[in-house]
């Protein structure tokens, strides 16, 4: 649930939490909600580091047409990762584990670096597999390829479908991925074009007061055929009929 | 037939040859870990650190002026290209690594040219590659030198080094205004 507070939004929180004093979350709410609202604090921490920077987060969205009752159970709601890879893939050492047969252990990995001049993290995505490609905003890499990430991404990878977000944060120590999963395809065109129109569906938003999710429990994308009430999709998109997605 | 015929083809392997220089490494022993002339074989998909924690690095060098992960090395495969190029980054947050002539802050990152000379501090390691066929391992050999590195390669001909053992990124272009004739435009 968002925070309802637009004071908090955005903004660091200066005092650190005081040991043996449980009041620190309570005055958050207490300062700018009536009680007894309940404030969801993954929207405040979320952009928060130990160094009181506010965090870089990767907003992942996944889906597979065919998933398994355990391809996504290993996916947390929100991760956060120090400065090295992100690695992806089935093997028990990955940070974002699939648990999917055509998987390698180690397939890819998202490495967070900082361009010359720069203050905001950048990240790069590099294949680790040896036998699968990644396709990557339409090109197709293959083992030990890279390429930089944009703002916004498309990747595909064994049947998988990833969308990744990158809203930059001015912290170095850490990054955070929020990850939600789909139902509904995510990518239709995966060839590389000559024109730089994107196929990503726009994802509606949860309903505000639709309820807490339980904790570890991945929220589902609704199907883009719905109308996103209140206004126009966050990306603006070209909608084709689909070629078919990727497999 | 015999198992040298029916053996998988061998694939030369790339290799990375660093040499190492510090003025002190005779007396504190901050190379004791680091095993020279050997070829350490390893996955080219490794990402090797580079620093003073052993638990985390790859390389160690005993010495406390540098950083628990001072820098990392990790292959690449530039697209279209049959060979492996390496990728150096700077992990260290007090310490600006130096790429010959480009000075890399924490986390910045560069291709490692085929050969160049880093430095960070006092240490000075010259770095060349030779390339190879396989993808899946490449191989690190340690050679010492026992005299800097710098001079002897006469890397930087024309810089002036500073005493304070920091480097500020320079370009060897000539900067200084030329003089132009009234009629030279």
């Amino acid at each position: 649930m968002d925070v309802q507070c637009p004071a908090l939004l955005g903004q660091r929180w200066l005092g650190a939490p005081e040991v043996g004093k449980n009041v620190w979350a309570q005055a958050i709410t207490e300062e700018c909600l009536p009680p007894p609202t309940p404030v969801c604090l993954c929207s405040v921490f979320l952009r928060l580091s130990s160094m009181e920077r506010p965090l870089t987060v990767l907003r992942v969205s996944l889906h597979h047409p065919t998933p398994g009752p355990a391809t996504f159970a290993n996916v947390p709601p929100q991760l956060e990762h120090d400065t090295s890879p992100l690695l992806v893939g089935r093997g028990p050492d990955a940070h974002l584990r699939l648990q999917l047969p055509r998987l390698s252990r180690r397939h890819l990995s998202l490495e967070p670096y900082l361009e010359k001049g720069g203050a905001r993290l950048a990240f790069n995505l590099k294949v680790l597999s040896r036998k699968g490609y990644v396709w990557v905003n339409g090109l197709t890499l293959r083992f030990l390829e890279q390429m930089p990430l944009s703002t916004v991404n498309r990747v595909a990878f064994s049947g998988m479908q990833m969308v990744v977000h990158i809203e930059g944060g001015t912290s170095l120590e850490a990054f955070v991925c929020c990850f939600q999963l789909s139902p509904s395809p995510l990518i239709y065109r995966l060839q590389a074009e000559e024109t730089d129109e994107w196929e990503i569906i726009p994802q509606k938003q949860p309903p505000s007061g639709s309820g807490k999710q339980a904790p570890g429990h991945l929220g589902f994308l609704d199907s883009p055929s719905q109308p996103r009430p209140g206004g126009a999709p966050e990306i603006q998109l070209q909608r084709e009929p689909p070629d078919g997605a990727l497999c | 037939m015999s198992s040298f015929e029916d053996a998988d083809t061998e694939e030369t392997v790339t290799c990375l040859q660093m040499t190492v220089y510090h003025p002190g490494h005779q007396q504190n022993g901050i190379f004791q870990s680091i095993r020279f002339f050997n070829r350490e074989k390893l996955l080219s998909s490794e990402v090797v650190k580079f620093g003073r924690n052993s638990n985390t690095c790859h390389y160690m060098f005993r010495d406390k002026q540098v950083s628990r992960v001072q820098f990392s090395l990790q292959l690449f495969k530039k697209f279209d290209s049959s060979v492996l190029s390496f990728e150096i980054k700077n992990m260290s947050k007090k310490t600006n690594l130096i790429v010959d002539n480009k000075e890399l802050g924490y986390l910045n990152k560069m291709d490692l040219p085929h050969k160049c000379l880093v430095r960070f501090g006092d240490y000075q390691f010259l770095m060349e590659k030779k390339d190879g066929e396989s993808l899946e391992f490449f191989e690190i050999e340690f050679s010492l030198s026992t005299r800097p590195l710098l001079q002897e390669n006469n890397w930087l001909p024309q810089k002036h080094i500073p005493e304070c053992g920091s480097y500020s990124s320079c370009s060897t272009q000539n900067n200084s205004p030329i003089e132009m004739g009234e009629n030279e435009w």
